[in-house]
């Protein structure tokens, strides 16, 4: 062992190490990246005149932001137009999506149409909006579901077009109503398909809400941003894209969260 | 469904053949955009202001629209910069990607940051790279940059974590160095993910480099369609969404296309 040691190549050497204290090295890489991110943030802060502040200066700009000010307002306006398009996103995306994979007619007549809306950039389509529904919260709404919806139709649509016809034959065999093969069939095969789509839209969401929120006269969090960043007050953009960025992670690992809890649920069900 | 559905083919088959309803699909999306196209112009006709934009104006305003200057200006301008923002970010992407894969305390270090980054909406840096950049066509193409690093990145460094061991290992008896396993193994495998994930970036860098247009006024495509309705110019607005739309359309297609060439193992 100790000549086998001794014979081994520097490289071999590493490689042994790596392997052999993995998850030290794993926790170490972590919390070095922390430490560098916060010191380069810190060192740096200071050397870039008012274009940049250093992380602690960013961190007291969000607690003062956040307590009394007009951060958690932002925050309750912001929520409940994300939250109505979430809804709607979800309620109308499937309906759509399983009419669209059941009804060949609608598919045939629409699907076209709904790939050429799903790559047109919605934001091009804003001044629209604003011309024909005006600047109020419905017309955010339309622009943020126009934004976020599609993950969840295609999803449905692909989830309930690949049902196995074998299925759908035992089902008719054994007499089921339709209202039974929709309880029984339908609806257990397409929502792991449709929480796909649902996991990236409660991403997408945020990202329509911000869009109508810059865009559709300015308010919310998008305001908070547009207003900083007019007057070049580095630490108050700072903090507040700190707290987006914050949200938006938070929100994605609750649909990742969501989408692993249903694997569970699936695998439970099935065995 | 399988009774029902045949049940209903029997009955829509007395009164008409698979032929007819063949047919009947084909001509679905004609009738429906034909008819969609009638009830705008005739809804605005009839309720709205005569700036609001119907099909025959838009088709009035796309002659004089694409013989202006300013048009292909705007055109050369946003076109350029996605591309340019699109090649740099896709070559950064694959390159960071793949050193993930290959190396997981690279991965460790960056992986916070990147996804954190992943997450966040991508407007909602705009402002904070107004403050850095200025209100100059620069800040679309570093928004542009970083809307095409981040899914290619990620979608590498996916792609390139889930190479079959046996794959390396013949690669490490056949004596491969280094850099046959990342660009002779890892990233060939990884190809339909990098192509997924530039798609996706492409898609991005799109729509936020006409919201920088718009939030940093920088002249471009996505500007004009802004300021043409503002000052009333529906029709010639609309007529910059529909090239848009082309572009984003062409460019999914194209992107098919490269998946199907690139990675013609991979049908999903």
């Amino acid at each position: 062992m100790s000549i086998s040691e001794r014979t081994m190549s520097f490289g071999t050497r590493i490689a042994r190490f790596r392997t052999n204290n993995a998850s030290w090295i794993r926790i170490a890489c972590y919390a070095a990246s922390i430490v560098l991110m916060l010191g380069v943030w810190q060192a740096l802060g200071n050397s870039f005149g008012v274009l940049f502040v250093p992380f602690t200066t960013t961190m007291k700009q969000l607690w003062v932001m956040l307590y009394g000010g007009p951060l958690l307002q932002a925050l309750v306006v912001s929520g409940k137009l994300y939250l109505v398009t979430l809804a709607i996103d979800i309620v109308a995306g499937v309906t759509i999506g399983l009419a669209l994979a059941r009804i060949k007619l609608i598919a045939a007549a629409l699907e076209g149409y709904i790939y050429i809306l799903y790559a047109t950039p919605t934001i091009s389509l804003v001044p629209f909006v604003s011309v024909l529904f005006g600047f109020g919260f419905w017309p955010r709404v339309l622009v943020a579901v126009l934004i976020s919806i599609f993950p969840i139709v295609l999803g449905v649509m692909e989830g309930a077009r690949s049902i196995p016809r074998q299925h759908l034959d035992v089902a008719a065999i054994f007499g089921s109503t339709e209202r039974q093969l929709w309880r029984d069939v339908i609806l257990p095969y397409v929502t792991p398909h449709a929480m796909t789509g649902i996991k990236q839209s409660i991403a997408l969401s945020m990202a329509g809400t911000l869009v109508a929120e810059f865009f559709l006269n300015p308010d919310g969090l998008a305001a908070l941003l547009l207003q900083g960043s007019t007057i070049i007050d580095t630490a108050w953009v700072l903090a507040v894209t700190v707290f987006v960025a914050a949200l938006a992670t938070a929100l994605v690992g609750l649909g990742e969260l969501i989408e692993r809890f249903l694997v569970l649920w699936r695998r439970t069900a099935v065995g | 469904m399988a009774a029902h559905s045949s049940r209903l083919d029997a009955a829509t088959s007395r009164t008409a053949g698979p032929e007819t309803k063949r047919l009947r699909e084909r001509l679905a999306p004609a009738v429906v955009g034909a008819a969609f196209l009638a009830i705008w112009e005739i809804w605005v006709r009839a309720y709205l202001p005569d700036f609001v934009a119907t099909p025959t104006g838009i088709l009035n305003a796309i002659p004089s629209t694409i013989s202006s200057g300013s048009f292909w200006l705007d055109v050369v301008a946003s076109l350029s910069s996605i591309l340019e923002g699109v090649a740099f970010g896709s070559v950064t992407g694959i390159l960071i990607g793949v050193a993930m894969a290959r190396v997981p305390e690279l991965k460790w270090l960056l992986s916070s940051y990147i996804y954190a980054l992943y997450a966040l909406p991508l407007i909602a840096l705009v402002p904070l790279v107004i403050i850095w950049v200025g209100y100059q066509p620069t800040t679309r193409l570093v928004i542009v940059i970083i809307s095409t690093f981040l899914p290619v990145a990620v979608t590498t460094a996916d792609g390139a974590c889930a190479i079959p061991k046996e794959h390396l290992d013949v690669g490490k008896m056949f004596g491969a160095r280094i850099h046959h396993l990342w660009f002779g193994i890892a990233l060939p495998s990884a190809m339909p993910h990098i192509v997924a994930g530039i798609e996706l970036g492409f898609a991005r860098a799109i729509a936020n480099a006409i919201a920088v247009e718009v939030l940093a006024s920088v002249p471009g495509m996505g500007m004009s369609v802004f300021t043409k309705s503002n000052e009333l110019n529906e029709n010639e607005s609309l007529v910059y969404v529909a090239c848009l739309a082309i572009f984003a359309v062409g460019i999914r297609a194209a992107m098919i296309r490269v998946r199907r060439w690139l990675a013609p193992w991979y049908s999903g």
